[in-house]
């Protein structure tokens, strides 16, 4: 059993960045449905109705800015006939009916909370819709085809029904083997609907972040780490600290000094009072300058694992042009810096935190602190900011430890410099792009992506959740090994391109050395693109072609990557940009999605200056069309951050940066006119949250070359 | 340990504090009151904004003893006595500014301050005035909207005229 068990790692058919893991949950019994309670109606994990009329919707899915508190409102409320506002939204605990069809654990990433949500929170509501019909129909004995649900009642011709008073009658209703759906011509509220359910809390300082979780007496925590990845405490003389205002106790966490005290302002005050002796470890001695050129060394030595080949290689004919990209280290820097408040008593530990992994870090703290899940309860809240940071949960557990070890009810306050320091980071990378250029035509790309693998390090995490918990711990890290040659993130955006030249290869080479990573919006893609689409560029431009006629003379005229990119030209008049500025334009397929995005910039005295984007994509059915406005706008300024300032550095395995001064990111009087418009498409949802991320710094380094003629190569784009 | 007293949202408060405590953490910690933000602790993200006397400042950098004697408006004070939002926060619903979330008290309470000394300001008055508040969910866009509608009245602004259709 225990072997069989081990071969469930399906290969790299992964997409988009996501883990394809197949696994067998072991057969216990059905988990109770989530907001139990005896009187409601609960025909399935998503949704119950009470004796009190009100129809809940379990939020199965975090709320990070992205909107899926009212994308998954606007599905639901569209089977139920009811505007989304009529429904009560509840963040949901962990239940196996919320784990993702494609992490195969309860999670919120890689843009897919609403693909994969679409059927079956439709049904789930089209499903509580049937019974309560079925349930008046059979009190009123007439057909169910004459019954309806109007805004929150039941009707049988213009006779109203309350669905409170059907609940008892609904139980016994049969649901057909297939709940029918609404047609996408009847819909009232997908595609339509605007208005952000989350907005009124959020303008009002109402919304309940993490941060804002309150327990009668919770002390502040404050956690002082090695700033050394992989280093270890040595010693601390905490004797100032202790003596320093508001001091409640000061302990070593599993090699950090957590200070506990009345207030944040007092605890981190001592904090700074504690003298530490810290072990370096293994990445003593390593800097990010160190990485960047053994990896540029790699590209020129090393195979690596070929990850696509298409056309025969007798095709590449001509003339070798290559070129190396580079890209660093970038943290998250959500707004809300990590927290967690916990307390722990003899009944277990409860826990409230922002999380986009619910159940990774149930099982993260049952781990570390041995208390059996039965008796761990986490409560989620809104996130200030995800982009894949809050898929970790090393803060979670540090609160949970600091809470059991000391006995007290603490809440774990992160600085923006604990933040900074200690971050999972998007991977810093490189690319030997390659092309063999025949004439006035190209006839091969050859790709050696080489770069850290973020599967290495999260999979051993992920398979904690998914496999039994008797398994050693090393066979998990096996697994993390085994992956690690072969993560699909490190080539998502290098394959499967629209290009269709004769002959196409690309091979991935890992790094071993790494600060620890993470999934970072976009993730491969945030630096893939930027090497294809500037590599493509400088391919138009060896051809002596324009860059749009170029990309479009290279790709199937019938693929959406045409239709976009040729909107997406149109639309921003490409070729005839205002007096003083230039162009630069990208088209990139992240998460299902088609966007394009054309930069006018201008670099006058050497200062590069984004005026305007032109952003169209091609997301498949639209939910909420504005909220899609706004994720293009968001991946775009996100994007231009990375693309214009964006850079952690290693000094001696330690981050360099430390605060907004100097990790910065993109102001408003940085930020350009933004022009966003959605293709119409009857394909099923496909992904928003970031894939408006990848095209921008491929475009805005174009339409840099296309001002200045300097073609730059690594990020942050820096005019020489 | 001392007496420290101030007006917070109207209302007298009078509290024993460090008085080098940044206003941000009396606000947050002693009071309970957690619409204020915490972003950087440097006043470089403006995430902690609230009102001195009407003015914009940073509270997670000003030591609570420079708001003695003064008047403080925090996001929960522009709320009137019914529940009836300021223009500004209207105006922020209407255009659905906020994203996360997270930042959008700071922002709402520089666009306050600066409408209430410039009721027209133009895009390069609202970058001047906004470049304090970082938004990491990139809402700038939104944010200008929002700001002009607010300064033309809410009450003319017509919701429709800027909200996404799906059209080829």
């Amino acid at each position: 059993m225990s072997i069989r068990r081990r071969r469930f790692i399906q290969g790299s058919a992964a997409v988009g960045g996501s883990l394809v893991l197949g696994v067998n949950l072991t057969g216990c019994g059905p988990t109770p449905l989530p907001h139990a309670a005896s009187a409601d109606l609960q025909p399935n994990a998503f949704l119950q109705l009470s004796p009190d009329g009100q129809i809940t919707l379990q939020l199965h899915k975090s709320e990070m800015g992205q909107g899926t508190y009212t994308g998954m409102a606007t599905m639901a409320a569209e089977e139920l006939n009811m505007p989304p506002s009529m429904l009560h939204i509840e963040q949901a605990q962990f239940h196996p009916d919320f784990i993702d069809p494609d992490f195969y654990v309860m999670l919120t990433g890689g843009s897919s909370s609403i693909r994969t949500s679409f059927e079956p929170l439709r049904k789930a509501a089209a499903s509580l819709a049937y019974l309560l019909r079925s349930a008046a129909a059979e009190q009123a004995g007439v057909d169910i085809a004459t019954v309806m649900l109007r805004d929150g009642n039941v009707y049988i011709g213009d006779l109203e029904v309350k669905p409170a008073s059907l609940i008892d009658r609904a139980r016994q209703q049969e649901l057909p083997e297939e709940v029918p759906l609404k047609a996408a011509r009847d819909y009232r509220f997908i595609g339509k609907h605007n208005a952000r359910l989350d907005a009124r809390a959020k303008v009002t300082g109402q919304a309940d972040f993490g941060l804002d979780a309150q327990y009668p007496g919770a002390l502040s925590a404050v956690l002082v780490r090695c700033p050394h990845f992989g280093g270890s405490l040595k010693s601390f003389d905490a004797s100032a600290a202790l003596a320093s205002p508001g001091v409640e106790q000061v302990l070593e966490v599993d090699g950090a000094v957590a200070v506990l005290a009345g207030n944040y302002w007092q605890a981190r005050q001592a904090a700074n009072k504690i003298s530490v002796e810290w072990n370096k470890g293994p990445l003593a001695g390593v800097s990010s300058r160190a990485l960047r050129a053994q990896r540029h060394e790699l590209a020129k030595t090393e195979e690596g694992k070929q990850v696509e080949e298409v056309g025969e290689a007798s095709a590449a004919v001509g003339e070798r042009f290559e070129a190396f990209y580079d890209v660093p280290l970038l943290a998250h820097a959500t707004m809300e810096p990590m927290n967690a408040l916990a307390v722990a008593s003899d009944d277990g530990i409860e826990i409230w935190s922002g999380m986009q992994g619910v159940q990774l870090a149930l099982d993260a703290v049952e781990r570390a602190t041995g208390i059996e899940r039965s008796r761990i309860r986490l409560h989620n809240h809104f996130l200030g900011g995800g982009f894949g940071r809050r898929i970790q949960n090393d803060y979670v557990v540090e609160a949970a430890r600091i809470a059991q070890l000391s006995g007290k009810p603490v809440r774990l306050v992160w600085s923006r410099e604990d933040d900074t320091r200690h971050d999972f980071y998007r991977p810093d990378a490189t690319a030997l792009m390659a092309a063999t250029i025949d004439g006035d035509s190209i006839s091969s790309m050859q790709i050696k992506a080489v770069a850290p693998s973020i599967f290495g390090q999260f999979l051993p995490l992920m398979t904690r959740s998914l496999l039994p918990r008797w398994l050693p711990s090393g066979i998990h890290d096996g697994i993390g090994d085994m992956a690690a040659g072969s993560d699909p993130s490190a080539s998502e955006g290098l394959i499967h391109t629209p290009y269709n030249f004769a002959y196409k290869r690309s091979n991935y080479v890992m790094q071993d050395v790494s600060a620890p990573l993470g999934y970072w919006r976009s993730v491969g893609h945030s630096q893939n693109a930027f090497f294809m689409e500037g590599f493509i560029d400088e391919l138009a431009h060896q051809t002596n072609k324009n860059p749009l006629d170029f990309r479009l003379a290279n790709m199937d005229p019938e693929s959406r990557h045409f239709a976009v990119l040729s909107k997406a030209a149109e639309l921003a008049d490409w070729g005839n940009p205002p007096a003083g500025q230039y162009q630069g334009l990208a088209v990139h397929e992240s998460f299902g999605s088609v966007v394009a995005e054309v930069v006018n910039v201008s670099a006058d005295g050497g200062r590069i200056r984004v005026h305007k984007v032109t952003c169209v994509v091609d997301c498949g059915q639209v939910i909420n069309p504005d909220i899609v406005v706004g994720q293009m706008q968001s991946g775009i300024n996100f994007g231009l951050t990375a693309a214009l300032k964006g850079e952690i550095t290693l000094e001696d395995g330690a981050v360099q940066q430390s605060n907004f001064h100097d990790y910065q990111l993109l102001r408003i009087n940085e930020s350009p006119e933004i022009d966003v418009h959605i293709l119409p498409s009857t394909n099923p949802p496909s992904g928003v949250g970031e894939p408006g991320t990848p095209p921008v710094a491929p475009a805005l380094a174009n339409a840099i070359f296309a001002a200045t003629g300097q073609r730059l190569r690594e990020l942050p784009l820096r005019l020489s | 340990m001392t007496s420290l007293a101030f007006t917070l949202n109207g209302k007298a408060v009078e509290l024993d504090v460090d008085p080098s405590t940044p206003l941000l953490w009396v606000i947050r910690d002693e009071l309970a009151m957690t619409g204020t933000k915490f972003g950087c602790g440097m006043g470089l993200c403006g995430a902690c904004t609230v009102h001195l006397n009407g003015n914009p400042i940073r509270s997670c950098s000003f030591p609570v003893q420079g708001a003695v004697g003064q008047a403080i408006t925090t996001i929960e004070g522009l709320v009137d006595e019914q529940g009836g939002l300021h223009p500004v926060q209207e105006a922020w619903i209407e255009h659905n500014v906020p994203q996360c979330g997270y930042c959008q008290s700071g922002q709402i309470m520089s666009a306050v301050a600066l409408l209430e000394s410039n009721p027209q300001p133009s895009d390069a008055d609202i970058d001047a005035a906004m470049s304090g508040n970082i938004c990491r969910c990139g809402t700038y866009s939104k944010i200008r909207a929002a700001i002009h509608a607010a300064a033309a009245g809410v009450q003319h602004y017509d919701p429709q005229a800027n909200k996404a259709e799906v059209a080829s």
